[in-house]
């Protein structure tokens, strides 16, 4: 059984369930038996620590909630298994952020190339640092960068 | 004996209306299955915000749905205004709600126009073209920008209206309602739009929502869910004005709630016109010379009705001049992700008449 730490409202009026990460699945599924749909996900790097918000719908009964957990290792679980709308969600949280969804099959980036180096939003990403992306015959990418350049 | 072919379609083509790309996998004639690349237009405007002050995060956005800039900045501002706890005066909403429907009317001329030179008919799209730039026309009076506007502000709008934008949307829309049923005539006089709609793309409402599908894409399956009047910002909930649903699932019912949709905002825009009352287009609390000084704090989720569903912005404030965190909730981005649900076992002419009907645009789906 799920144990929810704390229930707030925030400033736009929504309801937020703040609980541990090890009890997300499960609460989820009892949402999504519910009829709720994930609508977004959101990564927050609080500097020690990531926030994972998560936004679920339901259409019927026109209800938003948000699922706040937070994580000290990177690692979350994921919710592929529920709801379709979460491989691509997951997929760009992990690309800018750096989250590990866990039990995620396809846990590649998709908006950056495969090999880009760092996770854009983490707030000690190097801006400095310039990243080459260039295009071979078959549309495969690659991405060089030169260590002394910058702007 | 089957046989594959691995067709590549985009990331520069034309029926990917901006750039995203698909490898789709070909048996003859027959789509199997449809891998999409997207990230060609990805400029992360989320980290950009992180840098920059509240006010200045609008232009961002702007860039993000960049056919349907209003309802962008109102996404943002609506945030914005939220986390602050900032007024914005009964003038200035009315005058946003009405830039909001004129921009969604702009966004749809290239929706709708593109359906039709995908398909091989030129003519629709200069027609819908030059509709798009009479509003156009109406944003640069108001605003000094063409497409990009940077219309609205925190607490209000840029400019008021004056006689002359008034009297120029008033006749823009008097020959709009004419103008549109031509337009639309057009295209359903045409055989091969029927033969490349109709039945075609079916999205069951199940499969919608399990993907986060929203916006006209969501209502052509059935379900008529629409912010405006489920939730409502703005005023939304003081004008007339209905919610068009298909049953069909298809490529034909998608193109008939966008139109239908239309004719909707029109309906709106003239209750606004009527109802427009005098006084402040913005909040004095926000003033030009304060406006770097406008500080936010805790968290906060709100929702506008786009031309392409429901786009959500998240905003964490940790008290400071700047956002700590941006998220943009993007509906193109989920509506692209359910397109090979659609196309599996359709030609590959059905395919690019999907991806018209879909209609999702780049710099959303990137961002």
């Amino acid at each position: 059984m799920y144990k929810i730490l704390s229930e707030e409202t925030d400033k736009s009026g929504m309801k937020v369930l703040n609980i541990d990460k090890s009890d997300l699945v499960e609460l989820m599924e009892e949402y999504k038996g519910k009829g709720y749909y994930l609508s977004s996900i959101t990564g927050v790097d609080m500097k020690d620590h990531l926030d994972v918000i998560y936004h679920i719908h339901n259409f019927d009964k026109n209800d938003y909630i948000c699922v706040k957990i937070s994580t000290s290792d990177e690692k979350v679980p994921s919710l592929t298994k529920l709801w379709k709308a979460a491989d691509w969600d997951e997929r760009e949280q992990y690309d800018l952020m750096g989250i590990i969804f866990e039990g995620h099959e396809n846990l590649k980036r998709i908006l950056l190339p495969e090999e880009w180096a760092g996770h854009p939003l983490r707030k000690d990403y190097d801006l400095k640092k310039v990243q080459y992306v260039s295009m071979d015959r078959s549309g495969n990418e690659h991405v060089s960068f030169d260590e002394t350049e910058g702007w | 004996m089957s046989h594959w072919i691995e067709l590549n379609v985009g990331p520069v083509h034309p029926s990917t209306h901006g750039i995203y790309r698909f490898r789709v996998k070909l048996n003859e004639e027959t789509v199997e299955d449809v891998d999409i690349t997207i990230g060609y237009l990805h400029r992360n405007a989320e980290k950009i915000c992180e840098l920059s002050y509240f006010v200045n995060n609008i232009i961002y956005f702007d860039r993000m749905d960049y056919i349907d800039a209003m309802n962008m900045e109102l996404a943002y501002l609506r945030a914005v205004e939220t986390l602050m706890d900032m007024e914005v005066p009964e003038r200035a909403q009315w005058i946003r709600m009405i830039m909001a429907e004129l921009s969604r009317i702009a966004a749809r001329m290239v929706g709708i126009g593109a359906v039709g030179l995908d398909l091989g008919m030129l003519t629709p799209f200069f027609h819908t073209f030059h509709e798009r730039e009479k509003i156009q026309k109406i944003f640069t009076e108001a605003s000094g920008g063409r497409q990009e506007v940077n219309y609205m502000s925190i607490g209000g709008v840029y400019q008021d209206f004056n006689e002359k934008i008034i009297n120029e949307i008033r006749e823009f829309i008097s020959q709009f309602k004419g103008k549109l049923e031509e337009m639309v005539k057009m295209l359903l006089d045409s055989e091969i739009f029927w033969q490349r709609n109709e039945g075609i793309g079916i999205l069951e409402p199940e499969v919608a929502l399990d993907y986060g599908v929203t916006g006209p894409m969501l209502r052509a399956s059935g379900i008529g869910y629409d912010i405006r009047k489920d939730s409502p910002y703005l005023f939304y909930d003081k004008v007339d004005f209905e919610v068009p649903v298909a049953k069909t699932k298809d490529n034909l019912g998608r193109f008939l709630v966008k139109v239908e949709e239309l004719r909707q905002s029109i309906r709106i825009i003239e209750q606004c016109l009527a109802k427009l009352p005098d006084g402040p287009y913005f909040n004095p609390k926000a003033k030009k010379s304060a406006m770097l000084l406008l500080k936010g704090q805790g968290d906060v989720f709100t929702r506008v009705e786009s031309e392409s569903g429901e786009f959500g912005v998240f905003i964490r404030g940790d008290g400071g001049v700047k956002p700590y965190r941006v998220h943009a909730r993007s509906p193109s981005f989920k509506n692209l992700a359910v397109v090979p649900e659609m196309t599996r076992g359709v030609l590959i002419a059905d395919l690019i008449a999907t991806i018209a009907s879909v209609d999702a645009v780049a710099g959303e789906v990137d961002r």
